[in-house]
């Protein structure tokens, strides 16, 4: 009897042993595995992020050479179309205007009409209090031009006036303004219509 | 029973185009211009902002212009006093013709004249008359084109809406 018990402890025993000797074998190899595999997992993640930010590198490049792009697209569409050094602008002013109510003005440069501006009361209430309207903007190529300005209105003794002023301008390079003035000549009793540059 | 579905939705549809097409001002800001006046002065609409202001183009040839003349006369003299204008445009070659029609209708309101048609064109007037009425913020709130008996009705109803506003 207690010999059966003792060759049962030592095969219980022996069972043991060979179990955590199998177990022991089996641990390092299962890590192994698990470390590989991160480490392979590591370096995708490594690769896929260099892919990244390689891609996120090109996108920003990309879009600065849009934006690049549009800018210098912008300067030029603005230098063709709205070109500083060709623009001219036209002013009309009142001084005093005991001769002369105005009633239209219209513009004419090279012979082409332009503008045709016609003033109600509080308009020409307006210049004449000191305003000064811009009535044209153009944009001319430099060289000589010509303008003539058409005044219409009541004149003296509240007749119908018409009266023209012609000037013969040089449009440099820079931006160009005339003011074209009427004033009141008291020796002549007659309003007079002037047309001058802007310094 | 769908190709009837079809062709009636059509039909809506090309009426909803057409009255779109002529109604394409509506909501929008009002087209600004200035013109002479039949009593000497010039007249310009953003002058009248903050009014409720009528713009009817009429002309001495038509008919119904004629017949809604003197109702839109007795609108300006009932509301010109609590902010409404009203500003009837001539489209006439020749304002002379004008002139005698607005003496024999006895209109008080202020007619201006649009011989060269520009403001028309602004106004993509393509029928006479038309009348669009604006709102006290210079916006093009309603059109109607031609005149029918009981339009001064909707006139009524759409300038009072507008000055209550």
């Amino acid at each position: 009897m207690t010999r059966k018990l003792f060759i049962s402890l030592t095969a219980g025993l022996v069972l043991a042993l060979g179990t955590a000797a199998i177990a022991q074998d089996a641990a390092p190899m299962d890590a192994d595995a698990a470390m590989a595999d991160a480490m392979a997992a590591d370096a995708d993640v490594a690769e896929s992020r260099n892919e990244f930010r390689q891609l996120d590198q090109d996108v920003q490049s990309l879009k600065k050479e849009v934006l690049d792009l549009n800018r210098d697209l912008f300067l030029l569409e603005e230098e063709l179309l709205f070109p500083a050094n060709s623009q001219v602008a036209f002013f009309i002013s009142m001084d005093v205007g005991e001769y002369f109510g105005l009633d239209s003005v219209s513009l004419k440069i090279d012979g082409k009409e332009v503008a045709n501006y016609l003033y109600t009361e509080r308009e020409v209430g307006a210049l004449l209090r000191g305003g000064v309207q811009r009535v044209h903007m153009a944009n001319l190529k430099t060289g000589d031009h010509e303008l003539v300005a058409i005044f219409t209105g009541k004149g003296p003794h509240t007749r119908d006036y018409r009266r023209g002023a012609t000037m013969n301008f040089n449009k440099g390079i820079g931006a160009k303004y005339l003011e074209l003035e009427i004033t009141d000549r008291v020796q002549k009793q007659q309003p007079e219509f002037v047309i001058k540059e802007w310094e | 029973m769908k190709i009837r579905n079809v062709a009636i939705g059509l039909v809506f549809s090309v009426f909803a185009a057409s009255s779109l097409a002529s109604s394409g001002l509506a909501g929008q800001p009002a087209p600004d211009f200035a013109l002479k006046s039949s009593s000497g002065e010039n007249l310009r609409l953003s002058e009248y902002r903050g009014d409720v202001v009528m713009i009817n183009f009429w002309a001495t040839w038509c008919g119904p212009c004629r017949q809604e003349m003197p109702l839109l006369d007795e609108l300006y003299s009932r509301y010109q006093r609590v902010g409404f204008s009203l500003l009837g445009v001539n489209i006439d070659d020749d304002s002379r013709r004008a002139m005698d029609m607005i003496n024999e209708l006895g209109v008080s309101f202020p007619v201006l004249f649009d011989a060269s048609k520009e403001v028309s064109r602004l106004y993509k007037v393509d029928a006479m008359p038309v009348t669009v009425i604006v709102d006290r913020e210079g916006n093009v709130r309603h059109i109607h084109q031609g005149y029918k008996p009981g339009y001064e009705q909707k006139y009524l109803d759409e300038i009072r809406s507008l000055l209550r506003e």
